[in-house]
């Protein structure tokens, strides 16, 4: 049996014992690692060879917004590429700030080793599904909505949404049940993240936005006071 | 004390400066009376001098030595300002003094006075008799009884005898008794010695002149009843008295010449009667000013005068401490009250001494030194003019001490509101703009508010700060475990590794708690404002709440219809969670909870109530301030004080009150937020 090409993933982390442990925990799950402590020495290696996925922090050494400059910049190389963040920041703005420049996924350090190691897993699925031919059954449809939980692609009325990783989970976890209401630790588990309160309340209003920028009378996700969400069609 | 009172009182010491005025106006006084006294005395001893040495010009007699007797029927001569007019009435003759009784033995009572003037004695006599006896014509004067009156003299030509009587009163003559050659006494009218007999209803008066050529040194006078035994005075024969005592004819013009204006001069002889007066105490030049005189400033300014004894007004001698002094042979000067204004009048006395003997005393008179009056104007408008100042200074004084209290008064109600309920520290205290020490104290408050402040801000973000700071040394410690965990650990390995993961878990749970208000905060700034159904909202929150506190009994009590509030479900689900967690937390077990949502005029009034222990009554307005925390926490959550600020923060975001109070019953607590009708 030939041993596939081991994916290789660039971690761009300042902090050293993050960054080994980040690293330790991945190489284990049998990913390339590649570490930078700060931009330009990322930048410098992915000139040469892109990652097939790249973990980054936004705050680099002296740069605060680093982080921000090189998702930029290695979007400008590549289109494809499974970009997350990961920081200490979270703050919304910060959030929307790093989803808005095309990353897959906005992490806060809270998230544990093996709940980044099923998004990393998550994410190469999907970058294998997107290559595979249409696979009709891993499509669930819910009135208007539709999700290939594959490619982890979804669309409203025909239109497709971009979603990060974590609101994919969400809206496909509610999606799956409709009606049932689904509290704020059932969508932490699905979205592999330990989040608080506010965060899925942020985390649901912007995947609402990004459903009603398709269509403006959007109002499937349904907020049931004090307990959580559900889906209605 | 106020410092306005405090003030006032230090104020009213300049009323010193009046005190020391009057104190040196006394003073003056003194010394003013003193030297007028001094110049007073010397002036009368210059004029005693002066006249002992004329002793003929002073005394009638000089060599008259012997004591007045009234008793022995010595007689003193009242000098008249103007001749009489013979009417048997004294009123002209303007001597205040009543007439002398004249001595008897039989109860007939009559009373005699004398007079001169323009060369005429005048005697006036007044008997009481109640029957009118005539006198007979072709009168036999030693035997026929009548009304009469004997008058002796010793004249020029020895002693001479004369009597009044007659058939009708009227203007008489006096009579004398003449032995005819017929050896019969008849009675013959000197027609230069008048009189008047004037019939009255207790008797008669008679009034007579009689030239001074006639008159000697001694006089007598007797009255004798025409009908009956009764007699009064002294007979002719009287060996003794009967002298005469004249004022000395033409002293008063020769003592006008010694003296100047204001004072008056007066002789006296040794018996301290009056020889001859000139002058007048009142001065025209001060008359006029005096009436314009406050009276009251003497009570300030002026000498004791209730000791000082009252002039005596006798008109035919004088008396006093001077008068007495100075004829026992020494000067003296005295201060006398005179009239009923109480004037001041100097009195100095000086004996006369002629050849080792005393004869009499010059005794000037003299009101109160017109220095002295200048003085009083003076010092009386100096007295004023200090009142007033010190009342302006007083008044100044109390003015400047209330703004000055108003201002430091400012100054604390600021500093005891500079830090609000709301905990938000005001910045800016009143006066700081000023030059002076109340504005330093004022610019030292705002420095140290500002400190304060930056402080309290420091306090504030510090929870933030911290939960992201520590953020990353905690996820390096715990991303160690998650890989310690993978490399295949023995079981009791395991269960440290289980305790550190617990130990972090609960450092996250801290980090959070201390975040949560920066985390609020910031999610206000990015929330929209929707129109939701509040009712709704409580009824399925409750619904989770019974799921989550199972131990604890839920009431709500809503409107019928949908309550529809603007602002943002999530963070009222979230200010909903800090109250009844907060409810929860202080609910005893088998409690009960209550959420009632009421409209109250323009607001929705939702209140959520706990059976409990009621807030300490100091507490109830810093309940909702950040970081404030009174609980004393026996549960393993931690809690910073932030709960109740964040219920704050999303009630002011929709533009609501939060307040706690005890129930009136004191079973509990009710939290109440009040947010405004669509």
């Amino acid at each position: 049996m030939i041993q596939p090409m081991k994916k290789q993933i660039a971690i761009v982390e300042d902090e050293p014992a993050l960054r080994e442990n980040y690293a330790a925990a991945l190489a284990r799950h049998g990913y390339s690692i590649k570490a930078y402590g700060n931009r330009r020495m990322a930048m410098q290696a992915f000139n040469t060879r892109l990652p097939d996925l790249a973990i980054i922090d936004i705050s680099l050494e002296d740069e605060a917004e680093g982080g921000f400059d090189l998702c930029r910049d290695l979007r400008a190389l590549s289109a494809e590429l499974p970009i997350i963040f990961l920081t200490a920041r979270d703050s919304e703005l910060d959030a929307v700030s790093g989803l808005r420049l095309g990353a897959d996924d906005f992490l806060t350090k809270d998230v544990s080793l093996p709940h980044l190691a099923a998004r990393v897993a998550a994410l190469f699925r999907r970058i294998d599904a997107l290559r595979r031919p249409d696979n009709a059954a891993e499509i669930v449809r819910r009135g208007a909505l539709s999700i290939d939980g594959e490619k982890m692609q979804t669309t409203w009325n025909g239109a497709p949404v971009t979603l990060s990783l974590t609101e994919f989970w969400i809206v496909h976890a509610l999606a799956k049940n409709p009606g049932h209401v689904k509290n704020r630790q059932q969508l932490m588990d699905a979205a592999n993240v330990v989040l608080d309160d506010n965060t899925i309340t942020s985390h649901i209003k912007r995947v609402r936005r990004k459903f009603q920028q398709v269509d403006a009378a959007f109002d499937a996700i349904q907020t049931v006071y004090g307990m959580g969400y559900r889906w209605v069609e | 004390v106020s410092i306005r009172l405090q003030l006032l009182i230090v104020a009213l010491t300049t009323l010193v400066l009046p005190w020391a005025g009057c104190q040196y106006a006394k003073e003056l006084e003194t010394a003013l009376r003193s030297s007028q006294e001094q110049s007073l005395l010397a002036n009368a001893a210059t004029i005693a001098n002066a006249l002992s040495a004329q002793p003929q010009r002073v005394f009638h007699d000089a060599d008259d030595t012997q004591a007045f007797s009234a008793s022995a029927g010595d007689l003193y001569v009242y000098p008249l300002v103007t001749q009489p007019l013979l009417d048997g009435y004294r009123q002209d003759w303007d001597v205040p003094a009543e007439p002398t009784p004249l001595p008897t033995t039989t109860g007939y009572r009559a009373r005699l006075q004398a007079g001169s003037t323009e060369g005429f004695l005048y005697l006036f006599i007044e008997v009481a008799d109640s029957h009118f006896d005539a006198e007979p014509n072709n009168v036999q004067p030693d035997t026929d009884r009548f009304d009469r009156v004997n008058l002796a003299l010793d004249g020029p030509n020895g002693r001479e005898a004369y009597f009044f009587g007659t058939d009708a009163p009227g203007l008489i003559a006096a009579q004398s008794v003449v032995k005819g050659e017929d050896g019969v006494d008849r009675a013959v009218a000197e027609p230069r010695i008048q009189a008047f007999w004037l019939q009255t209803a207790a008797g008669y008066h008679l009034e007579a002149r009689i030239p001074l050529s006639f008159v000697g040194r001694h006089l007598w006078v007797e009255a004798l009843d025409g009908r009956g035994k009764g007699k009064a005075g002294f007979a002719a024969d009287s060996a003794a008295g009967g002298r005469l005592f004249f004022a000395t004819a033409g002293l008063d013009s020769l003592l006008e010449t010694f003296i100047g204006d204001g004072t008056r001069a007066t002789v006296i002889d040794a018996n301290a009667l009056k020889l001859g007066t000139a002058g007048t105490v009142v001065s025209k030049k001060r008359g006029e000013t005096e009436e314009s005189e406050p009276i009251w400033y003497r009570y300030f300014l002026g000498v004791d005068t209730t000791d000082m004894p009252m002039l005596s007004m006798a008109p035919d001698h004088l008396s006093g401490e001077s008068v007495s002094s100075a004829l026992n042979g020494h000067p003296h000067a005295q201060w006398v009250l005179r009239g009923s204004h109480r004037d001041l009048l100097l009195t100095a006395a000086a004996p006369i001494v002629i050849d080792g003997q005393l004869h009499g005393a010059v005794v000037l008179q003299q009101a109160a030194d017109q220095l002295l009056a200048l003085r009083d104007r003076a010092l009386s408008r100096l007295f004023n003019l200090t009142l007033i100042a010190t009342a302006a200074a007083v008044i100044i004084m109390f003015a400047f001490a209330t703004w000055l209290s108003l201002r430091i008064g400012r100054l604390r109600d600021a500093a005891d509101s500079a830090v609000g309920s709301d905990g938000r520290i005001q910045l800016t205290m009143p006066e700081s703009a000023s030059a002076d020490e109340i504005g330093a104290l004022s610019r030292g408050f705002e420095r140290l508010l500002a400190r304060l402040n930056e402080h309290a801000q420091y306090l504030r973000t510090l929870g933030g700060k911290l939960s992201h700071e520590l953020r990353t040394p905690l996820t390096i410690v715990r991303s160690s475990l998650d890989n310690l965990e993978s490399e295949g650990l023995r079981d009791d390995q395991r269960r440290y590794i289980t305790r550190a993961r617990e130990g972090t878990q609960r450092l996250q749970s801290i980090l959070s708690a201390l975040g949560a208000a920066a985390r609020v905060e910031e999610s206000i700034k990015q929330s929209d404002r929707v129109n939701f159904d509040l009712r709704e909202l409580l009824i399925s929150a409750l619904a989770a709440y019974r799921d989550g506190f199972p131990g604890t009994h839920f009431v709500l009590h809503t409107p019928e219809d949908p309550c529809f509030a603007r602002g943002a479900p999530d963070l009222m689900v979230q200010l909903l969670d800090k109250l009844i967690e907060n409810a929860v937390d202080f609910c005893p077990p088998d409690g009960t909870v209550t959420v009632r949502l009421e409209r109250v005029q323009a607001n929705y009034c939702l209140q959520i109530a706990n059976d409990g222990p009621l807030i300490a009554e100091a507490l109830m307005g810093r309940l909702f301030e950040s970081l404030f925390e009174q609980r004393q926490g026996d549960d393993d959550k931690p809690h910073f004080g932030l709960g109740l600020y964040i219920v704050r923060l999303i009630a002011e975001f929709h533009g609501g009150t939060a307040v706690a109070s005890n129930r009136d019953d004191g079973s509990g607590v009710v939290f109440t937020i009040l947010l405004p009708l669509i």
